[in-house]
């Protein structure tokens, strides 16, 4: 039988101090899309988007980086960084996809806990899995949703963050399941 | 066509900024939210765009090349007097951005702006906007009487209807209700109650295709404990809950004939028994029937009784198929699609001409329940704030070949239909499996064995 080489996503974690979580993360993402993740390095810094007046990385800058250095054989590529991320426009992000292109990142710099209580530990997990959800989701062509506890809905707030569920509604998740097959 | 379909916008925003880079960081984030974004980096530009497309907020540069922001705005406010404007403005012009205010601008972001502060503003901005349209329609329906209780109609021969209903609503007389399924036979039913003396009373609906004969006697009538087997307990029956109100006989064409003749009874005693009873209780309803059937056929071939038809057909009111009121159909559609898209808590706000016109050639054979189904839908499957052919479930070229080749209705086997419906919903559907499984209610290996099964082809 011919084998069929199985799509993978690659995630590139960038010099993060804590990187606990990361084993979760893959777990969950291949979970929730049904497919491979591996822990690759397409990026070693992110210095190159470093912003000198803002004192912060340029997120669309790297996401270009990436999607021109990350090997064809991955289907998408995901990067995490605790370093703050921002675009010209707005005063940060918590992260950001290529809408239907190949790159996302995300930054664990304001998903962090405020002590290091288990229970604090378990919230800041699962916030960097819901970014990172949401980020892929967009690289899927998927846009914001109405749907307060779905992935792919706008949070204004951590609050709101640790409010929505680690699923997508049923609507992205049939718009993804198309764009997966 | 009705004008109020007209004029309307998708849900479209303009940005107009001098710099590249905050032209794309800005329509990069705003794409992510699913709006729908077009640039320009001069007022000019702007000015000329919108005197030709319509948007449904535009965020302005103050500083510009060439006319500026403040100039650009006052001149927008020519063109488009009711268009929201936001400007944007760098820290040393606020002066700027609150003489723009003056000048009509809704509100203005400081560079750069804080995300929350961004999605709220938008998300304020189109609301009001939604709202607006929500108040200006349901003022026009008023204005241009087109609503009747819950009945949605502009046409002549609809107007017609709501001058029957409101004639005989007052009267205690038997009404026969025609139609085909799904032309509104029970809103009609429920306004003539609501106009009626019995207002006040109850409202009870029938289906009296739904039960087999024994089961529909006593739904009917009632029972007495151990009136037949099952019969454990004593139970009232609807005409008896319908006691001061109405009671509306839907599908009173698949009664049968032993039921009949118990109505036409009660219909000439207005007294009835339950099953196993002896106790008379006295008829204190009114009656509205309902059919789809031709009953005067039904009649010829001996399966519905005369006399009972002339029983229940004191006064009888038309309702005409869709296909013949087709001036109905934007105000209908719009109707649903406001109902539809607040239920939903999308911001669907209109429909493209191509899919009215689709709408307006389909000849609707589920009538103004196939309309409603099919805008339901549209709003859930729909990406954007407007409602696009691809979004309906419905195609001209298949769907109005209701008539077999010998032009008569042919009756299919249950297998002939499965495999026409599965084919028309992929089609509908553009063969996206997931959808049309999940339209169907199967799962998508169930699907894939019928499409194999079947053999059908994309
Ligand atoms: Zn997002
Ligand atoms: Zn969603």
């Amino acid at each position: 039988m011919e084998k069929i080489p199985s799509p993978c996503i690659g995630i590139n974690p960038i010099k993060l101090k804590d990187s606990s979580f990361l084993q979760g993360l893959l777990k969950e993402i291949k979970n929730s899309l049904g497919v491979q993740t591996k822990i690759i390095t397409v990026l070693n810094d992110i210095e190159f988007a470093y912003h000198e007046g803002r004192g912060q990385y340029y997120s669309t800058r790297i996401l270009e980086e990436l999607n021109r250095l990350t090997p064809d054989k991955y289907l998408r590529v995901l990067a995490i960084t605790d370093k703050d991320l921002f675009i010209p426009i707005l005063t940060y992000v918590y992260g950001e996809a290529q809408l239907d292109g190949r790159a996302a990142i995300i930054s664990t710099n304001r998903l962090m806990p405020q002590n290091r209580s288990p229970k604090e530990l378990m919230k800041f997990s699962s916030r960097i899995i819901k970014e990172a959800l949401h980020e892929l989701g967009h690289t899927f062509g998927l846009t914001h949703c109405r749907d307060k506890r779905c992935i792919m809905h706008y949070c204004r707030t951590l609050r709101e963050v640790d409010e929505k569920q680690t699923k997508f509604c049923f609507f992205c998740e049939t718009l993804l399941m198309d764009k997966l097959k | 066509m009705n004008k109020t379909m007209e004029n309307k916008t998708c849900a479209r925003i303009l940005i107009v900024d001098d710099e590249l880079i905050i032209r794309e960081s800005l329509a990069g984030w705003l794409k992510r939210d699913g709006y729908s974004i077009v640039t320009v980096e001069s007022g000019e530009k702007a000015l000329e765009i919108i005197s030709k497309e319509s948007f449904d907020l535009v965020f302005l540069d103050i500083k510009l090349e060439g006319i500026d922001g403040i100039e650009t705005l006052s001149k927008i406010r020519e063109i488009v007097p009711e268009m929201p404007v936001v400007m944007i403005t760098a820290y040393g012009s606020i002066n700027t951005a609150v003489e723009a205010m003056k000048k009509g601008a809704v509100d203005y972001l400081l560079k750069p702006f804080e995300p929350d502060e961004l999605s709220l503003l938008i998300e304020k901005i189109l609301t009001s906007k939604a709202r607006d349209l929500e108040n200006l329609y349901l003022k026009e329906t008023i204005k241009d009487r087109i609503r009747f209780d819950r009945l949605i109609a502009q046409s002549k021969n609809m107007q017609g209807v709501f001058d029957l209903i409101k004639r005989v609503a007052p009267l205690e007389c038997t009404v026969l209700i025609t139609g085909e399924t799904g032309t509104g036979k029970e809103l009609v039913a429920r306004a003539i109650h609501s106009h009626s003396q019995r207002r006040e009373g109850p409202f009870v609906a029938i289906n009296c295709g739904a039960f087999p004969e024994q089961l529909m006697e006593s739904e009917i009538f009632g029972h007495e404990r151990g009136a037949f087997t099952d019969a454990k307990e004593q139970r009232r029956g609807k005409l008896e809950l319908a006691n001061g109100g109405t009671i509306f006989l839907d599908e009173v064409g698949e009664l049968s004939f032993k039921m009949q003749v118990n109505f036409l009874r009660v219909l000439e005693e207005k007294l009835f028994y339950r099953v196993g009873g002896s106790r008379p209780i006295s008829l204190d309803c009114r009656v509205i029937a309902a059919t789809n059937r031709d009953l005067k056929k039904a009649i010829r071939e001996g399966i519905f009784r005369e006399d009972l038809f002339y029983r229940l057909n004191v006064f009888s009111i038309h309702l005409p198929p869709l296909r013949e009121r087709k001036e109905d159909i934007p105000l209908l559609a719009r109707h649903f699609l406001m109902k539809f898209s607040k239920e939903t808590n999308k911001h669907v706000e209109n429909i493209s001409r191509d899919a009215l016109d689709l709408m307006m050639i389909y000849d609707w054979p589920g009538n103004v329940r196939e309309l409603k189904n099919a805008i339901e839908r549209a709003v859930v499957i729909c990406r954007g704030s407007q409602i696009r052919p691809q979004d309906l479930p419905i195609s001209v070229g298949e769907s109005n070949k209701r008539e077999g080749p010998d032009g008569s209705t042919k009756l299919l086997p249950l297998k002939e239909i499965e495999k026409r419906y599965i084919k028309q919903v992929l089609d509908d559907t553009n063969w996206n499996i997931s959808l049309s499984s999940k339209v169907l209610g199967i799962d998508r290996s169930t699907l894939y064995k019928k499409i194999k099964k079947y053999n059908l082809k994309h």
